[in-house]
């Protein structure tokens, strides 16, 4: 009887309901699925495991950083199936949101310092807490700090969320700084909002995630071109705690990222903007597939995990007259909690973990805490890899190859392209709409790539692509039809 | 809130004449009537101008039908206006009231007259209107501190939605679009506008200016903002200051607390004099013969400027009783510039300050020597009335029509052309009105005024074209947006603050009217509309009350206007299990709601988004399944997240996972109102650390701050480091924390003693010195005064010792819990300093507290705690602090000391 009323129920609500509800999912959960399978990974309950940061260890084994300040170490972490043994190595920290193991030691980037952590006595639990750094300010709610793995000379570079991520109340609020080997702090960026993790992409350059707010109308991901200004100008207070930097020109509210660039010498654009909701709300830790082809066909590329909506999307970036800029690209949905961070496995599994919070945002998720593998099945999905921006267009790279006669034929392309305002308000909707003409489709011999050709490039927008028509060899659609390229430049002829 | 070190000074003098100029050169300029919401709205033409006659009020004059008359807006009421308005206003605003108010509804009532006739006519006018009622009017000096607060509180409650925000000069930034205030500091005084502030409706009855109903203060402050550059005369400007004031007026320790006109140098004339206090006192003295001037001061500290140069300056102290200093200067004779900061931080408040000078014996400056100006200040004279020009002024008043739209007065006004009879295109809509009143109309104005008499009085308008001009005619869209009608726009958007930033704009922005009909039921909308009833605590704007008259038929209108499609509620087979799987998915193992909003009264632990207790009063049910489905599609951007996305239900495992049920079962279980049983997670649960044979360390947020380090030891006992400031601050006994995600809250609190912020050492230049903290805003410190946390490492029983740097000083500090002979247990500290060669000696800052003595050899008690110097250098004591001044020789010192409580 219940289930009846149910079923009647189901039906009272008219079709009339907006058909992109926009806080929808993809709906490409259970295709996924054959490609890349979600592993639960089991947390006991007597261990409190919110992961916020995650390294593997030279010999393997899987670490993990707290939330409560903890580090675990896991073994069995990557059998399959999972089998984890959880070990505490470390205790007593602040929130750990990034862990990076370097010359015997862990780096642990907590909210308030960077601690390199040591096992001197060899009995498996640290007592060496060294402090590298703790030289910014930290006093308020949000100041969060993100860190990424050392880079080629050993410095981490560390990313500082503003004060309560609106204003900079406290020293280097806004900034991206690096720490040495040594402990010293050097301030590299200005501008930044509420970041999240920070990663170097294929050629080393070192990027940033940032949150959608105010002077940011979507999250993008920033690169930390050292000297640059990243568009929130309310961490200006700090240009005279550098020891070169000088303070740009305040930017225009109510403008544009490309008009403010030609008056605000040191604003570089995000790189990658990912439309909101569309690809992601709170896109936190992000990693680059250095596995070599182990988890698919996507190596060299940037998987990214967002916190409220508990997906994963991927990044490519290139760079176009010396400014950096690239697509996303939806990846996988229906994860099991917010997730914090990401971390590739020796086997090529990524492994993602986070958490959901009563006391800040909401997340798509259930579980208050979970550690989940994405395994690679070892099938080929049908996705567009890559795109990358050409002087009159975009060349388009697929997985498999394309089917040529649909491929060939410019009407089975839309491509929409908006852009953001560029201002302290919150966030932004998508404005100055175009839909450039797609006038000629060539795809290649191999058919793993398909030339396009617009009758306009817009300097400054999100190039939104809509792949619905496009067809592989065998008929099928690709898995995901959607892409984002965002042109901050355009290739000279 | 900042405030400017001083905020007298900030205003030109420039703005000041230029106010001077326009009130006494009544200049007439080009000007168009300024109504902002009518200008912006999307309504066709004719629909404004139907707007514009009942705003402009034309009915006063061209009679029309009642109904009309009952919509159009009444003139100011003048039967107080002698009380109201500065005297010397209304002759010049009467003569050309466009140019000494650019944007005025009020028309030119003159027009027909001759230049030499308009003077004396509005001469005769004023004279008039300031007979009907005996005179209090007399400006007042403004308060600069309060006026700083008024600036925030006149963004921040929402002044500036309608009126323009002012930039620093006082230059209104976005005149163009919007309702005019003039140069109020010559209309109003400071009790004239607080009063018109707080009941609007008594002077301007139809309440286009709403009742924002402010506290009393707000009100004050704000008045004082638009009023700062009133000038009266006065001997002396002065501004008070509290907190830290041992730092000196303009650091961030200090706050300005209040501002005002004083007679002399004295404090006996300032009243609520406490302690930790700074008088700056600001202003002209005139000498009378140029020579030698010696300034004599006795105070704990003070510096005083002349003509900018620095004459005397005693560094206050918080340790030291007042001392007589003496400056000297060769001065000009005529007008000098004179400023005292005078610091109050011993005892008893103690301020005497003499000059000496050719032809001055000793003695204080008699306030007949000092002004607030260098130039004379024409003091406020109320205006004598001349009876011929009053009887003729009358005259006037109703021969000019002026009593047809300001008919408080008994005063009769021959009719104008009924409204119907008019012809379009003459009259007042002629390009150049030859006769009659002028009104200040664009071309695009008299073109909507003309369209509206053209269309007539029988034109119907839909319930729809009704609601959206009485939302343009009262400027809702302003502060609210509606969808098909836009809102605030994107120049006025920063202006809106909120004190919940978490909730992005939902957390600063009024609330959206879009399908505000389908949405709260009529109840809900009358409570915000007729009683001011606010459910987002964290919106900063007010809601503004416009009274019944106006505002009454917007709650049909919306109800009349708005609607969203059907949803048919799921029939519920068991209503307890319908509410019990409401409980579970706003608790934290369902949906968690609760993570965000507030619930029954009690905050929700983050976003502190809107009571869920009420909602179910509040909101219509269809708009709830609705909004549930899909927040975006009602709040754009908003931060909450969709639920049921796609219509299926992230909880797959309550009530079959069916959608309708799941929000059926929310609001079944909201509807049981305050006796809604607490959702689970709404208080947070206790995370004790327990402490067994080895120690444990929590980091983080703690009362002691963000780089806190509580450590409790295996005997029972804990303390918390700051490492930050490399500072013991607390040691506690018994139970050791409740540690929860990066912070820790000490559980024994009524056993513990606590040690003020501070570094461990400094090298005080005197005992005078005060010993350094860190503030709000000492950014760097105490990396500034060499300091470096280098972390700790743990012996076997987990042990922390701390490593930090003091300059070329490595510090090695330990603590150990140890048991005295009669059981109780202590922490040993020992401090390993290992310095160089040659290191300058400093100071070591044992203890400190409110009370610091010996109590035996090589023992003192600072508050609760008891220190012991076991292996150490000899201690000094000075008030509140216990110090050990050290020369290290090169190589490590060790320093034992006991602490026990």
């Amino acid at each position: 009887m219940r289930r009846l009323c149910l079923a009647l129920a189901a039906f009272a609500l008219p079709p009339s309901l907006p058909a992109e509800d926009l806080g929808a999912m993809w709906g490409t959960a259970a295709a996924e699925a054959k490609y890349y399978p979600v592993v639960n990974i089991p947390i006991p309950t007597t261990v409190p495991l919110r992961p916020g940061g995650l390294e593997v260890l030279p010999d393997g084994r899987l670490a993990v950083g707290t939330r409560r300040g903890d580090i675990y170490f896991v073994t069995g972490a990557f059998a399959t199936p999972p089998k984890p043994e959880y070990h505490l190595f470390a205790t007593g920290q602040d929130e750990i949101f990034s862990l990076a193991w370097r010359d015997g030691a862990m780096i642990s980037t907590s909210f308030g310092e960077v601690t390199r952590i040591s096992d001197l006595d060899g009995d498996g639990v640290a007592d060496r807490y060294e402090t590298l750094s703790n030289n910014w300010g930290y006093a308020e709610g949000h100041e969060f700090a993100f860190a990424s793995k050392p880079d080629a000379e050993g410095n981490v570079w560390i990313a500082l969320g503003l004060s309560g991520s609106y204003e900079s109340h406290n020293l280097f609020r806004g900034w991206a700084v690096k720490v040495t080997p040594d402990g010293r702090m050097i301030p590299v960026c200005s501008g930044l909002r509420s970041p999240g993790g920070v990663a170097a992409n294929a050629q080393g350059a070192m990027f940033v995630i940032e949150s959608q707010g105010p002077w940011n109308g979507c999250c993008s991901l920033k690169p930390l071109k050292p000297g640059a200004f990243l568009g929130h100008p309310a961490s200006y207070n700090w240009y005279p705690y550098t020891a070169d930097l000088k303070a740009p020109v305040k930017p225009n509210s109510n403008s544009r990222l490309t008009v403010e660039r030609a008056r605000v010498a040191e604003l570089v654009p995000p790189a990658v903007r990912f439309p909101y909701i569309k690809m992601g709300r709170s896109i936190s830790g992000f990693r680059l597939d250095t596995t070599g082809g182990k988890f698919g066909p996507f190596s060299g590329q940037f998987f990214l995990g967002d916190y409220t909506l508990s997906i994963v999307l991927r990044a490519t970036t290139e760079q176009v007259n010396g400014v950096w800029q690239g697509a996303c690209y939806p990846f996988r949905e229906g994860l099991a909690t917010g997730l914090m961070n990401v971390e590739f496995s020796p086997q090529g599994q990524l492994v993602v973990g986070g958490f959901t919070t009563n006391t800040q945002w909401p997340v798509r998720g259930t579980e208050p805490f979970a550690l989940q593998r994405l395994d690679w099945s070892g099938l080929t999905p049908f996705e567009v890899k890559e795109i990358n921006i050409r002087p009159d267009g975009f060349l388009l790279t697929f997985t498999l190859p394309v089917d040529p006669a649909v491929a060939a034929d410019p009407a089975n392309y839309a491509v929409s392209t908006y852009t953001h305002i560029y201002q302290g308000g919150y966030g932004s909707p998508e404005v100055d709409q175009t839909e450039p003409r797609v006038l000629k489709a060539v795809p290649s011999a191999d058919g793993l790539s398909v030339r396009l050709t617009l009758a306009k490039i817009e300097l400054g927008h999100i190039h939104e692509f809509d792949f619905a028509k496009v067809r592989g060899r065998d008929g099928a659609p690709l898995l995901h039809t959607k892409a984002y390229y965002t042109v901050n430049e355009i290739p000279p002829k | 809130m900042t405030c400017p070190a001083n905020p007298a000074d900030r205003r030109p003098l420039t703005r000041r004449l230029f106010v001077l100029v326009l009130l006494g050169l009544a200049v007439s300029a080009p000007a168009e009537v300024s109504l902002p919401g009518i200008a912006q709205a999307k309504l066709e033409p004719a629909a404004k101008g139907r707007l514009l006659l009942e705003e402009l009020n034309c009915v006063a004059c061209h009679r029309s039908t009642d109904e009309a008359k009952a919509a159009s807006k009444q003139a100011p009421r003048l039967s107080d206006v002698a009380n109201r308005v500065n005297p010397g206003y209304l002759a010049p605003f009467i003569r050309d009231p466009h140019a000494v108010k650019p944007g005025t509804t009020m028309p030119a009532p003159l027009a027909g007259l001759t230049a030499a006739e308009q003077t004396s006519a509005a001469e005769e006018i004023s004279q008039f209107l300031l007979s009907t009622q005996p005179s209090r009017f007399a400006p007042e000096a403004p308060d600069a501190v309060a006026a700083a607060q008024g600036e925030k509180l006149f963004q921040a409650r929402g002044c500036a939605a309608c009126h323009s925000p002012r930039d620093p000069q006082g230059r209104e930034t976005l005149a163009a679009t919007s309702v005019p205030l003039g140069a109020l500091e010559g209309k109003y005084s400071f009790r004239s506008l607080v009063d018109f502030l707080r009941q609007p409706h008594i002077s301007r009855p139809s309440l286009r200016m709403p009742d924002l109903r402010l506290p009393a203060r707000e009100l004050e402050c704000i008045a004082h903002y638009l009023l700062r550059d009133t000038v009266v005369p006065g001997h002396l400007n002065y501004t008070m200051y509290r907190g830290q004031v041992w730092e000196g007026i303009g650091h961030e320790a200090v706050e300005p607390e209040r501002a005002g006109l004083t007679a002399d140098f004295t404090l006996a004339n300032l009243d609520r004099i406490h302690h930790h206090l700074a008088v700056r006192f600001e202003g002209w003295i005139n000498l009378p013969a140029a020579g030698d001037y010696t300034f004599s001061l006795k105070a704990n500290g003070a510096t005083l400027t002349v003509d900018g140069k620095e004459v005397v300056a005693l560094a206050p102290k918080d340790r030291r009783g007042p001392q007589a200093i003496e400056g000297k200067a060769t001065l000009a004779a005529g007008w000098r510039k004179l400023r005292l900061d005078y610091y109050h931080t011993g005892r008893e408040p103690s301020l005497a300050f003499n000059l000496t000078g050719p032809g001055f014996p000793r003695g204080p400056i008699p306030s007949t020597m000092l002004s607030v100006s260098d130039r004379p200040i024409a003091p406020f004279r109320a205006p004598t009335l001349d009876p011929t020009l009053v009887a003729r002024g009358r005259e006037r008043f109703a021969q000019l029509g002026c009593a047809r739209c300001h008919d408080d007065l008994g005063v009769n006004s021959p009719e104008a052309t009924p409204l119907a009879k008019l012809t379009p295109e003459q009259g007042c809509l002629a390009t150049t009105p030859s006769q009659g009143v002028r009104f200040d109309l664009s071309v695009e104005q008299r073109g909507w005024i003309i369209a509206a008499l053209r269309a007539g009085p029988a034109t119907v308008a839909s319930p729809e074209q009704t609601l959206h001009a009485e939302l343009a005619r009262l400027n809702c869209l302003a502060c609210h947006e509606r969808r098909e009608l836009g809102g605030i726009p994107p120049t006025r958007n920063a202006l809106f603050t909120g004190t919940a930033p978490a909730l992005g704009d939902q957390g600063r922005l009024p609330p959206p009217l879009s399908d505000v009909g389908a949405k709260l039921t009529p109840a809900a909308l009358e409570a915000a509309l007729l009683q001011g009833h606010r459910q987002r605590p964290y919106v900063d704007a007010a809601m503004p009350q416009f009274g019944e008259a106006n505002v009454r038929r917007l709650i049909a209108l919306f109800a009349e206007v708005d609607h969203l499609e059907t949803v048919k509620p799921p029939t519920i087979a068991n209503l307890q299990e319908s509410r019990n799987a409401g409980y579970e998915m706003v608790g934290a193992k369902g949906f968690s709601c609760i993570a965000c909003h507030d619930f029954n009264g009690q905050k929700s632990a983050g976003a502190g988004a809107l009571d869920l207790v009420n909602l179910t009063q509040r909101l219509q049910k269809n708009w709830f399944h609705l909004y549930m489905r899909s927040p975006q599609r009602f709040h754009p951007g908003i931060i909450m997240p969709n639920y049921w996305p796609g219509g299926q239900s992230l909880r797959p495992d309550v009530l079959g996972g069916d959608t309708d049920q799941q929000i059926e079962a929310l609001w079944r279980y909201l509807e049981t109102g305050k006796q809604a049983k607490n959702p689970a997670g709404l208080s947070r649960q206790s995370k004790e650390l327990r402490v067994t044979d080895v120690a444990e360390i929590a980091r983080g947020r703690s009362s002691i701050g963000y780089r806190g380090l509580a450590v409790g030891y295996p005997g029972r006992i804990s303390l918390a480091f700051d490492t930050e400031e490399m500072a013991l601050r607390q040691l506690w006994k018994g139970e050791f924390a409740n540690v929860d995600l990066g912070s820790f809250q000490p559980r024994a609190l009524d056993t513990m003693a606590s040690l003020p912020a501070g570094v461990p050492f400094h090298r005080l230049k005197s005992l005078e010195d005060n010993w350094p903290a860190k503030g709000k805003t000492t950014f760097g410190f105490p990396q500034n005064l060499g300091y470096q946390f280098r972390g700790y490492d743990l012996d076997a029983a987990r042990r922390p010792t701390f490593h930090y740097e003091y300059g070329e000083v490595k510090v090695d500090d330990r603590f150990e819990d140890m048991v005295d002979a009669a059981g109780a247990a202590f922490f040993r500290r020992t401090l390993r300093l290992t310095a160089p060669a040659g290191t300058t000696p400093f100071t070591f800052r044992v203890a400190a507290g409110t009370k610091v003595s010996a109590t035996g050899p090589q023992a003192y008690a600072a508050d609760k705690l008891r220190v012991r110097l076991i292996a150490s250098p000899a201690a000094i004591l000075r008030e509140g602090e216990l110090l050990i001044p050290l020369t290290l020789p090169a190589g490590t010192t060790t320093l034992t000391l006991d602490y026990q409580w």
